[in-house]
């Protein structure tokens, strides 16, 4: 009979290599519920007049069109004069939330110069976020109306001031020669509340056209003259009747230097006798015809 | 001439319980976090495994929150906390209650498999309903933590040799014969 092999005794590992699967769900599980928490951004509170259409776990928060937070909660302040909305900001949008930031809902709008926010009537409102410079903040104070755009690549920006607005309006255009070279931005009454200042924007390639000598006048509506030789009616376009205009001319002789940004004009009632027989020859890289703001210089071929 | 003599039990008793272990730890992301990204004509939600079911009772669909409630919430949670009371009678090894215990651990074994209701409806959802900006579901992380559980459950329990329940300790096989 043969004898048996003297068994090979081995002691059963401490820790048997099964315990390696609660630890591998331990680490995946951890790194899930962290990946989560990290993704969440800071919660900021927003202070509204009132809140249409703002719906928690449904309204976003965009910035340049891009999804960067969601309302958590909506509810009343407790005098029940606002309403509180609180958002949470993604990990990569919290530097949005800084002293100085305007947050707004955006509805859709109908106005006489265009329609804007029509998305929204598909989509349910949203809260459109401009940031600031300051320092980062948690509260906010929402603001009624979105704050007029900054195209601050596109043209350059001037006042107007008048005795009274008269029929002009954000959007309304700015015409050279009646060419459409900017559009109005935003109006307020001055300081002193004695008159009304405009800020107008030209856009770019029309910018060489602002001389400091510029003559600005209220190009909206109609003028009707009724003399004893007729009637004579004037006005520039369908567009200026409904929703105002300026249009500014450059007096004859040599052109005087470039106007800054940010200079002040006179915006007269009238416009100038005899200016369309005003010859200034100005140079300057002039499009065919009046594009849109975003429709840039060097992306117009026929330019070149 | 080569044999291998091992008292294998006790390593199946730890396969086990590491896997339950395993699934416990799962269950923990699953339930927290998202499951479910829908989108609906521009109304956008992320659901976890209990929102959905109070979002279905709020719907009225509260027959179906309670189908949901029992096979998503409960019965992973029963049969984990039925696997461990098996685990630790057959460590303990007393060899009592075994028949009643083995009943307890057939039911386990069968009922686990309906937990995976949810993660087929996610997968389903988000294989169907496929309509850009009209309606659009997605997949969200805490179904793949949701099925890792329910699978970690299930081989668990098929990991769990029932036969342990029935083991005497010598201690009292000794009274047993004595008596």
């Amino acid at each position: 009979m043969k004898q048996l092999d003297t068994p090979k005794v081995t002691r059963a590992p401490a820790l048997p290599l099964v315990w390696v699967v609660p630890l591998l769900a331990l680490a995946i599980g951890g790194w899930m519920i962290l990946r989560e928490y990290l993704n969440h951004g800071p919660e900021i509170t927003i202070e509204f007049a009132s809140a249409p259409g703002v719906v928690p776990g449904k309204t976003m928060m965009e910035y340049k069109g891009v999804t960067v937070g969601e309302v958590q909660k909506v509810e009343l302040e407790k005098d029940l004069k606002n309403v509180l909305v609180t958002v949470r900001l993604n990990t990569e949008a919290a530097a949005l939330a800084c002293e100085g930031t305007q947050i707004w809902i955006v509805h859709p709008e109908f106005g006489l110069s265009g329609v804007s926010g029509l998305d929204t009537l598909v989509t349910g409102a949203y809260l459109a976020i401009l940031p600031g410079t300051g320092p980062s903040a948690k509260g906010f104070k929402g603001i009624d109306q979105p704050p007029p755009p900054l195209h601050t690549d596109l043209g350059r920006a001037y006042f107007l001031q008048s005795n009274k607005l008269g029929g002009i309006t954000a959007g309304s255009p700015v015409k050279y020669r009646d060419i459409k070279v900017g559009e109005v931005e935003a109006s307020q009454l001055s300081d002193d509340s004695t008159q009304v200042v405009i800020r107008v924007r030209v856009y770019t390639p029309y910018v060489e056209l602002v001389r400091a000598n510029a003559q600005f006048w209220n190009a909206g509506g109609i003028s009707v003259k009724v003399g004893l030789l007729g009637a004579q009616i004037n006005t520039t376009s369908l567009e200026s009747i409904l929703a105002g205009g300026v249009a500014f001319a450059i007096p004859d002789g040599e052109p005087a230097p470039l106007a800054q940004e940010g200079t002040h004009f006179a915006l007269h009632e009238d416009a100038p006798k005899d200016w369309a027989t005003w010859q200034p020859k100005i140079s300057g890289h002039s499009p065919e015809s009046s594009p849109p703001p975003s429709v840039r210089k060097d992306q117009i071929p026929f330019l070149h | 001439m080569k044999f291998l003599v091992s008292d294998s039990k006790p390593e199946n008793l730890s396969l086990s319980a590491a896997l339950a272990l395993a699934a416990a730890i799962m269950l923990v992301p699953a339930n927290f976090l998202p499951v479910l990204y829908t989108q609906n004509g521009g109304s956008i939600r992320t659901d976890t495994i209990f929102s959905g079911i109070v979002g279905l009772c709020q719907a009225g669909w509260w027959i179906l929150g309670v189908i949901v409630f029992i096979a998503s919430i409960l019965i992973p949670l029963l049969k984990l906390v039925g696997l461990g009371y098996l685990l630790i009678a057959a460590r303990r090894g007393s060899g009592a209650h075994a028949r009643p215990l083995t009943r307890l651990y057939v039911v386990l074994n069968v009922i686990g498999r309906w937990s995976m209701l949810d993660v087929f409806l996610v997968t389903f959802l988000s294989g169907i309903v496929q309509f850009g900006v009209l309606a659009d579901a997605e997949p969200r992380s805490g179904i793949a933590a949701f099925a890792a559980a329910v699978v970690l459950t299930v081989l668990a329990t098929e990991a769990f040799d029932p036969r342990l329940l029935w083991r005497q300790s010598a201690a009292t096989t000794l009274n047993t014969s004595v008596s």
